[in-house]
This record gives structure tokens, sequence and C-alpha cells, in this order.
């Protein structure tokens, strides 16, 4: 019973590297008005291609195998994150990971990697990721809308079609800035965000989509 | 009940392994292996640099190259893959390494292992695995 209330605490999860305390906010599960649509969007074509900016989670790879039977490119921007690289290294480095044929991808995960990047990195990652997918492809994000200092980031495993989990995993310290709703969209030139849903999680999902 | 062949830990071969067994690598192959009818494990020590083609692929050791299984590729909790996946089904367990693309459109049909460098032909099954070099 006391697991249940212990906060900042990941019951029955082991820490992938031992470190300092990590004060990461509690497991959640978030319902998600904005995940059915981008997978609904996807499984309307045949063979769609999906780009996946987090890192591996199983049970997302084995959800989008049986429901989209798609081309799935899993590249962990974090990882380049992780490095703690000057801004323009690690442009290139992420811009290294991503496919770079305009219209060639039906959609995109980023989960909430811009929350960690500075504003030039994420105006040249938001490029490339808008020229790379194709019309009527839909880009899904997560965006703060409140800044923290952390020593985490988070995993977005798929409970369900309209249900996503939030759970933290041990990183460097840290700071995830806000992007305001209109930063975000002058960020991703060339889509039109159609939904925009604040979540208790103190952040909010967002879905584009390219014309 | 079903023979599986082992490469065991100290043994390394170079070049292409073929079968119609099942097959434990717990040693390091460099170069392809093809078992299109049975299920390839590497080991926790195994470090294969190749194709791989098979029915089915477990990872608990380190493969770099890509991989094509026609019923499931399993990437357990200490296995790494650096290369692309084919494969209708593939499970990967928390822990594991991965990175690359994970083709799991229906209607594949499992690729041929592509050609090495010098184009060489893929050789036909043999009833057990062939070594090329040995140290």
């Amino acid at each position: 019973m006391t697991a249940l209330f212990r906060w900042g605490s990941r019951p029955g999860v082991q820490p992938e590297t031992a470190g300092p305390a990590d004060v990461s906010p509690p497991e959640t599960v978030a319902a998600s008005k904005v995940l059915p649509k981008f997978l609904l969007t996807l499984a309307r074509q045949a063979s769609p291609v999906l780009l996946d900016l987090g890192p591996v989670v199983g049970s997302n790879v084995a959800l989008f195998g049986e429901r989209l039977a798609c081309k799935l490119l899993v590249q962990d921007l974090y990882q380049e994150v992780e490095r703690g690289l000057d801004d323009d290294v690690l442009t290139v480095a992420l811009l290294k990971r991503l496919p770079d044929e305009p219209r060639s991808v039906d959609g995109i995960a980023c989960w909430d990697v811009f929350d960690y990047l500075e504003p030039p990195v994420s105006r040249a990652l938001a490029r490339r990721l808008a020229r790379v997918l194709k019309a009527g492809g839909v880009l899904h994000g997560f965006f703060a809308t409140a800044p923290s200092e952390t020593r985490s980031y988070t995993r977005f495993i798929v409970e369900a079609d309209d249900a996503i989990r939030h759970r933290t995993y041990p990183a460097r310290p840290n700071r995830r800035r806000v992007w305001t709703p209109r930063e975000v969209d002058r960020m991703f030139e060339g889509l039109e965000m159609t939904d925009n849903v604040l979540l208790k999680a103190n952040c909010r999902e967002t879905l584009f989509r390219k014309a | 009940m079903k023979d599986t062949a082992n490469i065991g830990k100290s043994v390394i071969i170079k070049g292409e392994l073929t079968g119609s067994e099942d097959l434990t690598v717990e040693g390091q192959v460099e170069g392809k292996i093809e078992l299109r009818q049975n299920m390839l494990t590497i080991g926790p020590n195994g470090k294969v640099k190749a194709q791989i083609v098979a029915k089915v692929v477990v990872v608990e050791g380190d493969v770099h190259g890509d991989i094509t299984a026609t019923e499931r590729v399993d990437i357990r909790d200490k296995g790494s893959v650096d290369g692309d996946l084919s494969s209708p089904r593939v499970a990967i367990a928390d822990g594991a390494h991965f990175r690359g693309t994970i083709d799991m459109q229906r209607g594949n049909k499992p690729a041929e292992a592509k050609p090495d460098a010098k184009g060489a032909a893929a050789i036909p099954a043999a009833p057990a695995p062939v070594a090329t070099s040995t140290h």
C-alpha cells in the first residue's frame, strides 16, 4: 500500500542507469483524443511508413505492427540530446538520423523531444520533418506547458488506441522548455495544427497534418 | 525433438552459413546466415555481423546487420540489434537495444539474402551448418 503513496518513484521499474535521486513525476496513463486520429490516418494508407523519434518501445512496435502493418523507422533522438552537444553539432547529429527524401513518410511520432531542444535546433528539426512528411501525412507530438528542471525523459507507451502511459527514465540533468502554441505553429511551417489538447500531465498533445 | 546445431563461444566463422535445422550462435559470425525454414538464436555471448534470413530469429546477444524472418523476430532484454528488421511480427523486450527500420508490412516476401560485395550467389541449403573458418 505504501508504494501507492510514494511520489517521484517508479514502483516495480528498475532504472536503467544508477544516478542521483530522480525527482520524476509518477507514472500516469493519459486518455488521448489525438492518438486515435493519428492512427486512423495511418491505417487508411496501404503499408504506411511511420517515423518514431523516441526510444524503441516493444509494445508500441507490436501495436503499430498489428494495427498498421507499417514500416517503422525508429530513431531515438533523445540519445543525441543526452550527449549534451553544442547546438550546431546536435543539429547535424539529429538530421543525420532522419530520412532526407521529401514526402517519404506517412506519420511522425516526435513525442516531446522538442521540449529539450533550443530554438535553432528545433527549427531545423521541424523543417526536416515537415519536408519528409507526405501530403496528407500526420505528425503527433507533446509540448510542455510548464518549464521544469528534470533528470529524466518520458517514455510514451501506447496502451490502447486512445490511451498513452507516460513513464520516465533516467537522464542527465536537463531543462524542459515551454513552447507557446504560436511558436509551435510557426515552427512547423507548412503543416496545419488540427488538434491541440491540454493534458493534466503539464503538457499539450498536438496533431499536425500536411495538406 | 528437433535437432539444434550450436556454434560455441570460442568459434569464429567468416563466410556463409546455410542449413535446414535450428541453430544457436554463441560465438562470432561474420557474413551471411540463411535458415529459411528454421529458428536462429543469437545467444547472450553471440556476436553476429551478418545478413540474416530465417523463419524465426531470437536475439539475446549482438547483431549488426539486417534480419529477415518469415515468422517473427524476438529481441530479448539483453539483445542488441543495429540493422533493419523485416518480419510480420516483431517483439522487443524492455532494455533491448535497437536502431534501424522495422518493416512489418504484410505481403512482403522474404528477401533473398543480399549479395555480398563480390556478388556471390546464395549456396543451396545443406543438412548442417558449414563453417568456412574457425579459430
